[in-house]
């Protein structure tokens, strides 16, 4: 895949103090049952450095991380800090080796104060008596916030704090520990505009400090501000490292997405019919608003995006599980209100969550007892489920799915991803909708059933039904949809027509960038169908 | 401008039921003749002293997110071996270690089967309850077993004009609230019942910590089997049924979250003094004693409903 020899890291540029290698990754590999999440890496990261690594998801950044912190230890190569080999068995060890993780979900004890947040796990100051020294740990806690500029009550729950300043107590966490690499997940995901700014004064401050700043982000813009170089990862692999100046935004997002999949998978192509969902400056407070697009009978439309950009916010107000606010769905041309996912259900629209495990299917239970628990009142008489119907429903899914299964009572547990996959489609097909919304239906399956399950989804359209598919798997939109929607922090900002998109443009549309021509579109829904 | 120390106080989980306290005793004071007398209070607190006891202990254990229902019957067989002891030996202090070393066997046991066994508590200690009464059952079917009068001494007699019961009491609040504030393990049952995935974070032993709040409420049961046992004056195989939800309520009652992470060390003994104190008031109103679970009953619903409400709207504050 690396077709140039790159540098493993930027060259130093003028600074106060020179630059040291804070951390090296030698030919670092992890390797997951049998497949290689990350290998043959190396990356060097410097004091007083922001270094962005960047990738789509599966590049294989978190593992890169988790290598870092002592999640993993690597399976292959080797990881150094400051110039000595390290063995990092636990997050505990890297902690010791002043490397410190702000994670993207906060780790934090809500009914506890900010100070002692900052100490459980910690070895705690004591007076002379043996006591906690609690006015030294507040000075502490203090000092560390002082050095952020930021005023906060250290004695506050964390519960009662927003979620910016919940991530600046994690922050302090980290420099309280003298931490001299700073790993930061996403830090901005939960952020808005005014406080993702503050952070990046923060940053300037730690850099200015000599801490090395490992930064991975999904955001271009931002990453342009503040990274002083830039690592691109793909398929496990390092793709690119060297100083931000020296790149281009569209040669970077060239670089994330790389070449269309080799085609796993080919389109049919069929007419589009009658419009068949259609939604009016559709909004809902502090999660997205003015979103207006149409999907016809036999479409699929693909909505593209970074996590949080408010995607399955949109499917899940259409669906009716966290209804719209504001704006209008209408429905085969009919203005409709959908509060409830009943409501949804009754105007034929299903809805097919990301978290298969938590929202979508009952691990213990049978494969059938799955699939028939939306749709109980079409196989029963007089208040009795018919097991025979149950049965010969779920049969007819699991040859048309080729679901791979020990029989249709077999737990669903007891399958593989992208079979518990096809359980879950099969399960909201069984009410024969008219309307199918997709969340990320490809994730955390292998290759094969990702062949499968695009293909159960062409078969969809073909059949005359709409539908909407959300993925941050850029290539599966851009194989499979016969147009692509992209959102970013709430809004449309941009909507392309296939087969042949322009890759870069939705990368840039994802990244908010070319937000003006992009307005343009979300002014004209109809006019680029 | 707001007063912090005041609106910090305020938010304090304890602070709506020790509010709740006092407009009573007021109340009481001013409608109930003999309820604000100086023996009256002293006998109530000493009333509810093993309640108190108790529940400071297994305020740790929900503190940390887990629950002990065992403690009706550790009482039980914790004051019977007191009580048994006190017959063979003439001294107290050899009943007593008898009796807290029962109770910190038992303690170490619910702790392992839920620690190392990883069974639910709820479940663990259930049966520890029913096994327990059942041990106590067969040890005891011979009717009642009297306490020897000299052995009394914990339930009854008083120094420096305090009841023993009560000193007991101070001690163990004063041991856990320092415990609480000032060691390792005080401030990990916080963090562990707040956040347990946190708390794995940053690499406490979660089970450990669990672990000794078991055998804290073993320890605790032991030393109130003694006051038990002296208050009573004799003991019935089925001492002490039902006691183990008079000391869940008191902790409840008190302000402790049932989830876990949310409470203070205050909690139990303003909730187990708040009982005392309604019970108390019904007695001294003549109301029969039949519409004591009744209106206990209540308060435990009427305490976890505000307290839901209260938390939601604190977070809504926020």
């Amino acid at each position: 895949m690396q077709d140039i020899v790159e540098p493993t890291s930027c060259p130093a540029t003028a600074r106060a103090e020179p630059a040291v290698v804070a951390c090296r990754l030698i030919d670092a590999g992890k390797n997951f049952a049998g497949v290689w999440a990350v290998r043959h890496v190396d990356l060097e990261f410097r004091t007083g450095e922001v270094h962005a690594v960047m990738g789509e998801n599966g590049a294989g950044k978190s593992t890169l991380m988790k290598m870092l912190h002592g999640v993993h230890l690597p399976d292959e190569g080797q990881v150094e800090v400051f110039g000595r080999i390290v063995s990092m068995t636990s997050p505990r060890l890297a902690e010791a080796e002043g490397i410190a993780m702000v994670p993207q979900e906060l780790d934090l004890f809500p009914d506890l104060s900010i100070v002692e947040n900052l100490f459980v796990g910690r070895k705690r100051p004591r007076t002379r008596l043996g006591m906690f020294d609690w006015p030294a740990m507040r000075r502490a806690a203090l000092a560390a916030f002082a050095r952020l500029d930021i005023a906060i009550d250290v004695d506050a729950s964390v519960r009662s704090l927003s979620g910016a300043n919940a991530q600046m107590v994690e922050i302090a966490r980290a420099l309280m520990h003298d931490a001299r690499i700073v790993i930061m997940d996403e830090p901005t995901a939960a952020l808005t505009e005014r406080e993702a700014q503050r952070l990046f004064g923060i940053l300037g401050e730690l850099k200015r400090r000599g801490v090395a700043i490992v930064y991975i982000s999904h955001r271009l813009d931002e990453v342009f501000q503040i990274a002083d170089c830039i690592t691109v990862m793909r398929d496990g692999e390092r793709i690119h490292t060297g100083p931000t100046g020296d790149l281009e935004m569209a040669t970077l997002i060239q670089m994330m997405v790389g070449r269309p999949l080799s085609k796993l998978f080919h389109r049919t192509r069929h007419p589009a019919g009658d419009t068949m969902l259609e939604l009016r400056n559709l909004g809902r407070r502090s999660a997205f608003r003015d979103i207006s697009f149409t999907v016809r009978r036999g479409e699929i439309v693909g909505m593209s995006g970074l996590i949080g950009a408010g995607r399955s916010e949109v499917a899940q107000a259409i669906f009716g599980v966290a209804p719209a606010t504001e704006g209008q769905i209408l429905i085969a041309g009919e203005p409709v209100s959908i509060a409830t996912s009943r409501q949804g259900i009754g105007h034929g629209i299903i809805y097919v969550p990301e978290e298969r495990r938590s929202q979508g299917l009952v691990l213990e239970y049978a494969i059938d007892w799955n699939m028939s628990f939306s749709a109980l009142d079409r196989i029963s008489r007089g208040g009795f489920v018919s097991r025979r119907r149950e049965k010969q429903i779920a049969e007819r899914f699991r040859s048309l799915f080729s679901i791979r299964c020990n029989g249709v009572g077999a737990p669903v547990g007891s399958l593989s991803g992208g079979n518990q996959q096809k359980v879950l489609l099969a399960k909201a097909l069984v009410v024969e909708p008219d309307i199918i919304l997709l969340d990320e239906p490809t994730r955390g399956v292998d290759v094969g059933a990702k062949a499968e399950i695009y293909r159960i989804i062409d078969d969809l359209a073909a059949a005359g039904k709409a539908v909407l598919v959300v993925s941050s798997e850029m290539n599966e939109l851009l194989s499979m949809a016969d147009r692509i929607l992209v959102m970013h922090r709430g809004r449309l900002t941009g909507s392309f027509d296939g087969p042949d998109f322009a890759v870069a443009e939705i990368g840039a549309a994802a990244a908010g960038i070319l937000v003006e021509r992009a307005e343009d579109v979300a002014l004209h829904p109809g006019a680029v169908t | 401008m707001k007063v912090l120390w005041l609106d910090r106080a305020i938010k304090r989980p304890e602070a709506p039921p020790l509010a709740f306290l006092m407009i009573m005793a007021i109340l009481l004071g001013l409608t109930t003749p003999g309820f604000l007398a100086g023996a009256n209070l002293l006998s109530i607190v000493s009333q509810v002293s093993v309640v108190g006891i108790v529940s400071l202990a297994l305020n740790q254990v929900i503190l940390a997110g887990e629950i002990d229902v065992s403690v009706g019957s550790l009482l039980a067989a914790c004051a019977f071996t007191f009580a048994t002891m006190a017959h063979v030996t003439s001294g107290l202090l050899l009943p007593l270690l008898a009796s807290v070393a029962v109770g910190a066997c038992i303690g170490l046991l619910n702790g392992a089967i839920v620690t190392v066994g990883r069974v639910p508590s709820i479940v663990a200690t259930l049966g520890m309850l029913l096994a327990l009464r059942g041990v106590v059952l067969l040890l005891g079917a011979n009717g009642i077993l009297l306490v020897p009068s000299a052995a009394r001494l914990f339930g009854l007699s008083t120094v420096l004009g305090v009841p023993v019961p009560i000193v007991f009491l101070i001690l163990v609040f004063a041991g856990l609230d320092i415990a609480n504030r000032h060691t390792e393990w005080g401030r990990d049952v916080f963090a562990v019942g707040s956040n347990r995935r946190a708390a794995d974070a940053v690499g406490l032993r979660a089970g450990f910590v669990k672990f000794r709040c078991f055998v804290a409420v073993g320890l605790g049961c032991g030393l109130a089997g003694t006051v038990f046992a002296g208050q009573i004056g004799e003991i019935q195989a089925t001492a002490a049924t039902g006691f183990e939800l008079q000391a869940i309520a008191a902790v409840v009652l008190g302000g402790t979250s049932i989830t876990g992470g949310r409470g203070s060390t205050f909690a139990p003994v303003i909730g187990a003094v708040l009982v005392g104190v309604i019970l108390n008031a019904l007695t001294l109103n003549s109301v029969p004693g039949t519409f004591e679970q009744l209106v206990l009953g209540s308060l435990i619903l009427a305490a976890i409903s505000i307290d839901a409400v209260r938390f939601r709207a604190l977070r809504r504050a926020s």
